[in-house]
């Protein structure tokens, strides 16, 4: 999968986090950090891993997501990573 | 000023009230003697499985709101859209229904009262509104989405505390308004709403806060509808108009409905210093307990002990008595048994909002304040809608060799109990309102004779 792909399904999982302002969501690269750039609450990054794992048919371990940085890299590289596990 | 000499104003009001697109149409409903109890669709479709179908409830499509649902957890409610962008998208996702209808309120309270941001935002202005459920509606799918699907608990999302929590519309409230003061719950089941209303009154009136939104909510759930259907309370088997009916000897039930009830109170002292409309002056707040043990059966004594703690040394006596009148067999005779047994055969009028538009449990006593404030504002008594035939038999509890209330039966107070709304000079309401576990609160408003 291409990570241009896994940045373009995780736009589309933004879209329906409403703490996140629309408005924010274009010009995502992987260097935009959903906590400083899209002033997403903390206790929504769950959420959007949890929907990443139905978007992707994946599952993550707790202690990937434990560990997980804030930057929209550090989720395609674990979607990428629980993806190869697949 | 010493906080025993404060005085407490109504200076704002709001909420969301059954088959009422705002407080103005609730208003003008109530006076033209309207029913707001329709048949359930929600209730209906469960068949045999449920006893009652009648409520006085509002939609989320006629409040304006749209639920998201969950594309992971199945009949989750994710968030809510407010479509007419009323409450901005982050308080909506901490809020269940009635977390929003509880902003709603405070929204409009605040706009009513005229406090500015500053006062708004102040340490010196608290929150208290209370919830008589438990947030059912997030914390159904929530549970059985792990317990009965065996899914990850992460899956439900990381609201289901902020959004089921006992505080939870207070906790709203507070992160809309952004009040710096007390936040704070309290519960006590169908008294709730007064309960929150009344600490309210008691912290300005100490002097711990000089301002406070304060209520009560009930959130739409069949969770709480189908927990009193299952005890056999609710009424049935009349037109839903008709369902309501407090003191009328065929009534069999109460009619379970949602609703919120938001108020705004402010020190009188500094609400009239800055020429606020006072919508009414809260003469004292009493609460207490049955003290016998029993978690459902109304108290005589305890509700008589009631009154003596509201009224104390003063000569105050009210026009119109807004009772609890809920519609169920033992609850009304009681309650009217107890009124005349404080106040007397006549000078003074009965009025059962509830007849209109149900029962709201934990918004009950905040929804019913703000009919007293209306009451109060258009000089009108609220009728007691069905109330068409009064018991003239003795109550069974009546011929027990221990009762030592009134010896006449219902029917002889008819005098008391309008079935139309009229006109009327009316200077004080006194409110009243019960819960489960043997709870009783009551409180007298005013108009501002300065």
């Amino acid at each position: 999968m291409e990570r241009q792909q896994v940045i373009d399904g995780l736009v589309d999982i933004l879209k329906t986090i409403r703490t996140i302002s629309p408005e924010k969501l274009t010009g995502i690269t992987e260097d935009t950090d959903f906590v400083t750039d899209l002033n997403t609450p903390s206790t929504e990054m769950i959420n959007i891993a949890a929907k990443a794992e139905q978007k992707f048919g994946v599952e993550f371990d707790d202690d990937d997501i434990d560990g997980l940085g804030s930057t929209v890299k550090d989720f395609v590289d674990l979607i990428i990573k629980a993806k190869e596990r697949e | 000023m010493p906080g025993s000499e404060r005085k407490v104003a109504v200076v704002g009001m709001g909420g969301v009230f059954p088959c009422c697109s705002d407080l103005a149409d609730f208003n003008d409903k109530l006076f033209s003697d309207k029913s707001l109890i329709r048949e359930w669709g929600v209730a209906l479709s469960h068949g045999k499985n449920i006893r009652s179908t009648v409520s006085g409830f509002i939609t989320e499509a006629e409040t304006g709101l749209k639920a998201v649902y969950s594309t992971l957890a199945e009949g989750y409610p994710e968030t809510y859209i407010d479509t007419l962008g009323r409450i901005p998208d982050g308080n909506l996702a901490t809020a269940d229904l009635g977390s929003i209808w509880a902003m709603f309120g405070a929204l409009d309270a605040i706009k009513m009262a005229g406090w500015n941001q500053s006062e708004t935002q102040s340490e010196q202005t608290g929150v208290i509104v209370g919830s008589g459920g438990a947030g059912h509606v997030i914390l159904r799918p929530a549970w059985h989405n792990f317990f009965e699907l065996n899914r990850k608990s992460r899956v439900a999302g990381s609201h289901t505390v902020d959004r089921a929590m006992v505080y939870r519309d207070a906790a709203n409230v507070s992160c809309l308004i952004k009040n710096k003061g007390v936040c704070e719950s309290i519960g006590s089941a169908c008294a709730t709403g007064l309960g929150n209303i009344g600490y309210a009154y008691r912290l300005i009136k100490f002097g711990v806060q000089d301002r406070v939104i304060a209520g009560g909510v009930e959130g739409t759930s069949l969770e709480t509808f189908i927990g009193f259907d299952a005890m056999q309370v609710l009424s049935r088997g009349f037109t839903p108009d008709e369902s309501s009916r407090p003191f009328d000897v065929s009534r069999n039930g109460f009619v379970c409905s949602f609703g919120c009830g938001i108020v705004a109170l402010e020190e009188y002292e500094q609400a009239k210093a800055r020429g606020a409309n006072i919508l009414g002056v809260i003469d004292n707040y009493f609460n207490n307990s049955d003290g016998d043990g029993n978690m459902f059966f109304p108290s005589f004594a305890g509700q008589k002990r009631l009154w003596r703690g509201l009224m104390g040394n003063s000569t105050l006596r009210p026009d119109v008595v807004k009772v609890h009148g809920t519609s169920t067999p033992v609850g009304d005779s009681v309650e009217l048994l107890s009124v005349v047994d404080v106040l007397g055969e006549d000078g003074y009028h009965i009025s059962a909002p509830k007849s209109q538009f149900g029962h709201m449990l934990g918004a009950a006593g905040a929804v019913e304040f703000i009919t007293a404030l209306l009451m109060l504002k258009e000089q009108k008594v609220l009728p007691c809608l069905n109330s068409v035939t009064l018991n003239p038999e003795l109550e069974n509890f009546q011929r027990s060799d221990n009762w030592t209330g009134p010896q006449k039966p219902l029917a002889a107070y008819r005098n008391l109990i309008p079935q139309q709304g009229f006109a009327k000079d009316i200077n004080n309401i006194v409110c009243l309102n019960y819960g489960f576990g043997g709870t009783n609160s009551a409180i007298s408003v005013s108009n501002d004779r300065s």
